[in-house]
């Protein structure tokens, strides 16, 4: 319509001439690329953390696999003669979560190669941005669980050895310290200065980089509900579902406090692509997720576990989708 | 002192908060355009229906106020805006069709038609007053330019019992209404009651957005001054939220009733009209006057001087944008009635039509011309839709060329408010999405029912 109405302009007038677009002739503004860059503002100081309590070989981790995320975002754009997406944060945002979920030791080159296989074959090979059905920084998680199994499951080692100088040594997570010794073992690999508690509330004890403190993260979280970049309906979902599986185990609190929930519940299961659209259809998807972490730290092969469930319930999301569609509004006539 | 807390009325679910830059133009009375134009143009088409007749032929001298032009069956006819001489019959731009047959007047004087009050204007037969409002060629001011005497004919069967007075004016920018609501508000009462009166309505709602107090409170003390008999006037204020003033929001805020998908407002009982074709509507009746002139409000980064201008229908927008103070040399868009429905104009030589009720001088780039990204599946398209409609998946179903699978999302239903694309991340444009899906989908029904 608009393009007849461009070709009425006439020729010979002197008038100035318009941009002819469709409407609305405002928008919001929101952009993919704000929001993108927003959510690695927000999950910056919990991986900054990492490096703080881990040292060096974090920053290494960190770097290998934004720079794999990014190098093969490039590439595919290349290879696939597509717009380049570098710049709309998406591709360092998979680079960055990737990261905080390995653990420090993990040699760099590693993650390098986690980084490449998330944005190649969760990513690009679906079709880019939007079309990926499975969280890109999980599946790159888990193509390294079976690659690197050994680094992958004893490459942590104690926070912050410089409290109380203790030396760096290779030690077990808090819920892998449960699952093979018990719950005094699992109190006892904390590396602060604090009760229990606090040092998982800091983030003073062995885990993955970017999962140990819990304050950071919460804190980040609750910037991008103030943003409204995501809703609470996922991340209490997914919290719910862990207190329903775990609140029997007599160590709920430690199930809450470790084990990367709070990175996957606020960062990973929000993720708008791989998430259901609709608040019914994520409130099942965020129960499903708590539920089923909860099963595999109880009864499964891992001690954490988050990140299976994820990946485990963003194969329902296109089923989600379909059975929870948003209502219409009901007719309702002149009261009678 | 206790602050009193006022109920806001709004619709359920969807909607945007656009910034609505109402205080450039919401304190400015309105003002007639001055000097008057030279010439008008005065388009047989304005509106749905059949283009209208010319009752005049070039070189006849034309006084302002008189018929030029008859409605046909289905239309309304248009009078002479200006005094002045009849140029040749051609064709003209038009603002939303390419180029029709227009009228146009060249100005040679001032004086206008004299419309005596009618003493006994309070007691007219319905006919009647269905006869003046189309002899008056009042069609709806609110931007849809539908015949009003055509929508004040219900369809056989159709019973109202509310009838709703539109004055929510949702649209950013836009304070014509507003104005209007301050300065004519009696006008605007007996219109509405002698609307309702036609149909045999009792109750009369006024539904205004909350940003226009002064306004409400201007139509409760005019309604105290008008003889109400057993009828009841009520002006209510709405919540500020886009689109608020669309038929189908503004009946489920005013009463809790929902229109059922692609039904008219008839369909619950009730019947909508806009605040200023209520005033226009007060003159036929009450004077035979007709739709001469109409109030636009010129507003937008690109504007000098933003005003509420009152202009004869058929003056050029670049009169208005004169009157204005002149454009800046960044203007870059031009668009008719609001930012979020409103139309993007090519030009300054089109005339101003009867539902045209704003004209906006955008800068910058629009929201479109840097393309788009992929849908990221976000759901604020689906939150945002007052109708629970799926823009998103008919969306994506478009772009990959399947047009005709779309019917379960809802592109037959939408109404075209622009919410969806309004508050899209990726700048995707849903409403024409929409807009593809719904055409396609209409084609397919027709060849169905011809099969």
């Amino acid at each position: 319509m608009s393009d007849e109405t461009a070709t009425a302009t006439g020729a010979g007038r002197s008038e100035p001439t318009f941009v002819i677009e469709p409407g609305p002739h405002v928008h919001s503004s929101e952009t993919t690329s704000k929001i993108m860059w927003t959510v690695n503002a927000a999950l910056a100081p919990a991986a900054l953390w990492g490096v703080v309590v881990f040292g060096w070989p974090a920053l290494a981790v960190l770097a290998g696999s934004i720079a794999g995320a990014l190098g093969s975002e490039w590439a595919t754009n290349r290879l696939l003669k597509s717009r380049t997406s570098l710049r709309d944060g998406s591709a360092f945002c998979t680079g960055l979560l990737l990261a905080m979920t390995l653990p420090p030791l993990l040699p760099a080159w590693a993650a390098f190669l986690g980084g490449i296989f998330a944005i190649v074959f969760a990513k690009a090979i679906f079709g880019g941005l939007g079309y990926n059905l499975f969280n890109p920084a999980l599946v790159g998680r888990a193509f390294l669980m079976a690659t690197f199994p050994l680094a992958m499951t004893s490459g942590w080692f104690s926070a912050a050895p410089w409290f109380g100088g203790v030396d760096a040594m290779t030690t077990a997570t808090p819920l892998g310290a449960l699952r093979e010794r018990g719950i005094e073992a699992a109190m006892g690999v904390m590396g602060g200065p604090g009760s229990p508690t606090v040092n998982l509330l800091i983030g003073l004890r062995p885990g993955s980089i970017g999962e140990v403190s819990v304050l950071l993260l919460l804190a980040g979280g609750v910037f991008l509900l103030a943003r409204r970049i995501i809703s609470p309906t996922i991340p209490l979902a997914v919290v719910a579902g862990v207190v329903l599986t775990t609140g029997a185990s007599g160590h709920l609190g430690l199930h809450l406090l470790s084990g990367g929930l709070w990175l996957g519940a606020l960062f990973m299961a929000t993720d708008y692509v791989t998430s259901p659209s609709t608040r019914n259809g994520q409130i099942v998807f965020g129960l499903l997720i708590g539920a089923l972490t909860g099963v595999i730290r109880l009864y499964g092969g891992y001690p954490e576990g988050i990140c299976y469930a994820i990946l485990i319930a963003n194969t329902m999301v296109p089923a989600l989708n379909l059975w929870f569609r948003p209502r219409r509004p009901v007719f309702a006539g002149a009261p009678s | 002192m206790a602050t009193e807390r006022i109920e806001l009325k709004t619709f359920g679910r969807g909607g945007v908060h656009p910034s609505t830059h109402k205080r450039d133009t919401a304190l400015l009375a309105v003002e007639a355009i001055s000097p008057l134009p030279p010439e008008v143009w005065l388009p047989l088409v304005q509106h749905l229906g059949e283009p209208a007749v010319p009752l005049v032929k070039k070189g006849d001298r034309v006084v302002r106020g008189q018929k030029i032009a008859d409605g046909g069956a289905t239309g309304a006819p248009l009078h002479a805006t200006i005094s002045g001489k009849v140029k040749p019959i051609d064709k003209r731009p038009h603002p939303t069709l390419v180029s029709v047959d227009s009228i146009i007047i060249a100005r040679d004087g001032e004086e206008e038609q004299e419309f005596p009050e009618d003493p006994g204007w309070r007691s007219l037969a319905r006919e009647e007053m269905l006869g003046r409002i189309r002899e008056a060629g009042i069609v709806g001011l609110g931007g849809a330019a539908f015949p009003t005497y055509r929508k004040l004919t219900l369809p056989p069967g159709a019973r109202v019992d509310t009838f709703i007075l539109n004055g929510a004016e949702c649209e950013p920018y836009l304070t014509s209404d507003h104005r209007l609501m301050l300065e004519e508000p009696g006008a605007i009462v007996e219109g509405a009651l002698a609307m309702a009166r036609l149909l045999g309505v009792k109750r009369v709602l006024v539904g205004i957005e909350a940003d226009k107090m002064p306004a409400v409170e201007a139509l409760r003390t005019a309604a105290r001054d008008v003889p109400l008999g057993e009828q009841t006037f009520e002006a209510v204020p709405c919540e500020v939220r886009y689109p608020q003033g669309a038929e189908r929001q503004l009946v489920t805020a005013l009463t809790g009733r929902v229109i059922p998908p692609r039904s008219l407002p008839s369909a619950v009982g009730v019947l909508v009209q806009n605040v200023a074709t209520a005033q226009a509507v007060h003159h036929a009746i009450r004077y035979r006057r007709p739709l001469l002139d109409r109030i636009v409000t010129v507003s937008g980064p690109g504007v000098l001087q933003p005003k509420n201008l009152r202009v004869p229908i058929g003056t050029l927008l670049q009169a208005l944008v004169d009157a204005c103070g002149g454009m800046r040399p960044d203007t870059t868009r031009l668009i008719a009635g609001g930012p979020m429905m409103g139309r993007a104009l090519p030009r300054l030589d089109l005339p101003v039509i009867k539902g045209m009720n704003g004209l906006l001088l955008l800068t910058g780039r629009g929201p479109m011309e840097d393309g788009f990204g992929p849908c990221i599946q976000c759901g604020r398209c689906l939150d945002s839709c007052p109708l629970g409609l799926e823009p998103d998946q008919v969306s994506i179903r478009v772009e990959a060329g399947r047009v005709l699978d779309t019917d379960p999302y809802g592109p037959l239903d939408c109404y075209e408010c622009g919410c969806c694309t309004y508050v899209c991340p990726s700048g995707r444009p849903l409403l024409q999405f929409m807009q593809v899906a719904k055409s396609a989908l209409r084609r397919a029904i027709e060849v169905k029912v011809k099969v």
